[in-house]
């Protein structure tokens, strides 16, 4: 079981995590940060992961040969590291966003993507 | 504290003592403070973390019940649910955020609310999670400005959500809140007591239901059908909707009867109300 604070801090220990963010998806506002060492702008960071996640949704919903879509997580490879992004989603948390950069060179993508599944299952989980 | 003093600068001026108390807004609700930092909001008008523990299917009505019971002035309330193994404290801390950012945005809007603050007043659920004054204020701005984006007209978050009977469109792609509220707008309930109905916040319902009209989801209240012949509905939806602009931003809960069944209850009896509207509608094209 892990509270806010510390599933952040074991976000921000996969190998290569650079930054991690808990972000409340109704209203879009950054919950708490890991202190990694990028120095960004959570909240202007939680607004933006939110509109490019609902956007992504938008898309991905009529691209799905059903029409329906429900996205596990979502990754993003730029110039400046994999951003990776995982919904949370239970009628006890509401909707929630867990993000973590990471490490292009360093980061080992399935890996990090297994990390965190486990640690956004450990949140709910007694 | 007199009325004139706006809510923010007395939250503000509460914040800089390092206080720790209750601030009563009026009847819009109540702030909870722990060391001049926000630990909790409630408003009477949005769900509580009762109701959000119990809405979730988490936890039974009389374990919630008593647990705040025994927890009392102790505060304890939540570390009792976590320690019983009922919650973890991610889940708690997730919930009780939702809720206050969900009840600050209607009582930290509350206007010439008098307020009153009883130091050492703590919430039962104890301290779970905290926002300072400034930030939460910045936060309920930024839902407000949100909603106007999305859809300026400030009447939808008080007028009974109508549906329109055709969508003007081929194709409609729809959030799961837009879907739970097609699915139990009935025409009188408003987006408050949809929220209740569905567990759901209720800025998560105004959103949507800003969404709906700006996708042109929704009937302008003059172009409401008529009731279908033999089906008497005839007050709730005139009435509520006379609520109109003047009206306080806070959705003050109308419903005092019986809470209306869970959205997944197949006797759901709006949801029969509904199905024989569009069997009727649908008999008549």
């Amino acid at each position: 079981m892990l509270d806010i604070e510390d599933c952040l801090r074991e976000i921000l220990a996969i190998p290569g995590a650079l930054d991690a963010l808990a972000v409340e998806d109704i209203g879009g506002a950054a919950i708490a940060t890991g202190r990694g060492a990028g120095g960004f702008d959570a909240q202007a960071t939680a607004q933006g992961l939110c509109r490019a996640f609902h956007a992504t949704l938008d898309a991905l919903g009529p691209a799905s040969p059903h029409g329906t879509v429900r996205v596990e997580d979502a990754i993003v490879t730029a110039d400046q590291g994999l951003h990776l992004v995982r919904p949370l989603d239970t009628p006890l948390t509401g909707p929630v966003l867990l993000y973590v950069r990471l490490d292009r060179d360093r980061a080992n993508l399935a890996l990090a993507r297994h990390r965190l599944r486990e640690l956004s299952g450990r949140l709910i989980t007694t | 504290m007199t009325a004139s003093q706006s809510l923010e600068a007395v939250l503000s001026g509460l914040a800089a003592d390092r206080a720790t108390g209750a601030l009563r807004v009026g009847r819009a609700g109540t702030v909870y403070l722990t060391r001049g930092r926000v630990s909790h909001v409630e408003s009477p008008g949005t769900p509580g973390v009762e109701e959000m523990l119990v809405a979730s299917g988490r936890l039974r009505p009389a374990t919630v019940r008593g647990v705040r019971q025994s927890a009392g002035e102790l505060a304890d309330g939540g570390e009792r649910l976590v320690r019983q193994g009922l919650l973890t404290r991610g889940e708690l801390q997730f919930c009780v955020l939702g809720a206050t950012l969900d009840a600050a945005f209607f009582v930290l809007a509350a206007a010439g609310a008098r307020t009153r603050f009883r130091p050492d007043d703590r919430h039962w659920i104890g301290d779970q999670w905290y926002f300072d004054v400034a930030g939460l204020f910045r936060e309920c701005r930024r839902r407000r400005d949100r909603l106007d984006q999305v859809c300026p007209s400030p009447e939808l978050d008080t007028r009974p959500v109508a549906p329109v009977p055709r969508v003007p469109a081929q194709r409609v792609v729809l959030t799961a809140v837009q879907w739970e509220l097609l699915r139990h707008a009935d025409g009188a309930a408003t987006p408050a007591d949809l929220a209740r109905r569905l567990g759901r916040p209720v800025y998560a319902v105004l959103l949507a239901v800003r969404q709906l009209g700006a996708a042109g989801l929704l009937s302008e209240p003059e172009a409401a059908p008529d009731p279908p012949p033999g089906t008497d509905r005839g007050g709730p939806a005139a009435t509520r909707a006379k609520k109109g602009p003047d009206a306080p931003p806070l959705p003050v809960r109308t419903r005092t009867g019986p809470r209306p069944a869970p959205a997944g209850d197949p006797a759901d009896l709006t949801d029969i109300g509904v199905l024989i509207r569009l069997r009727d509608a649908l008999e008549r094209l």
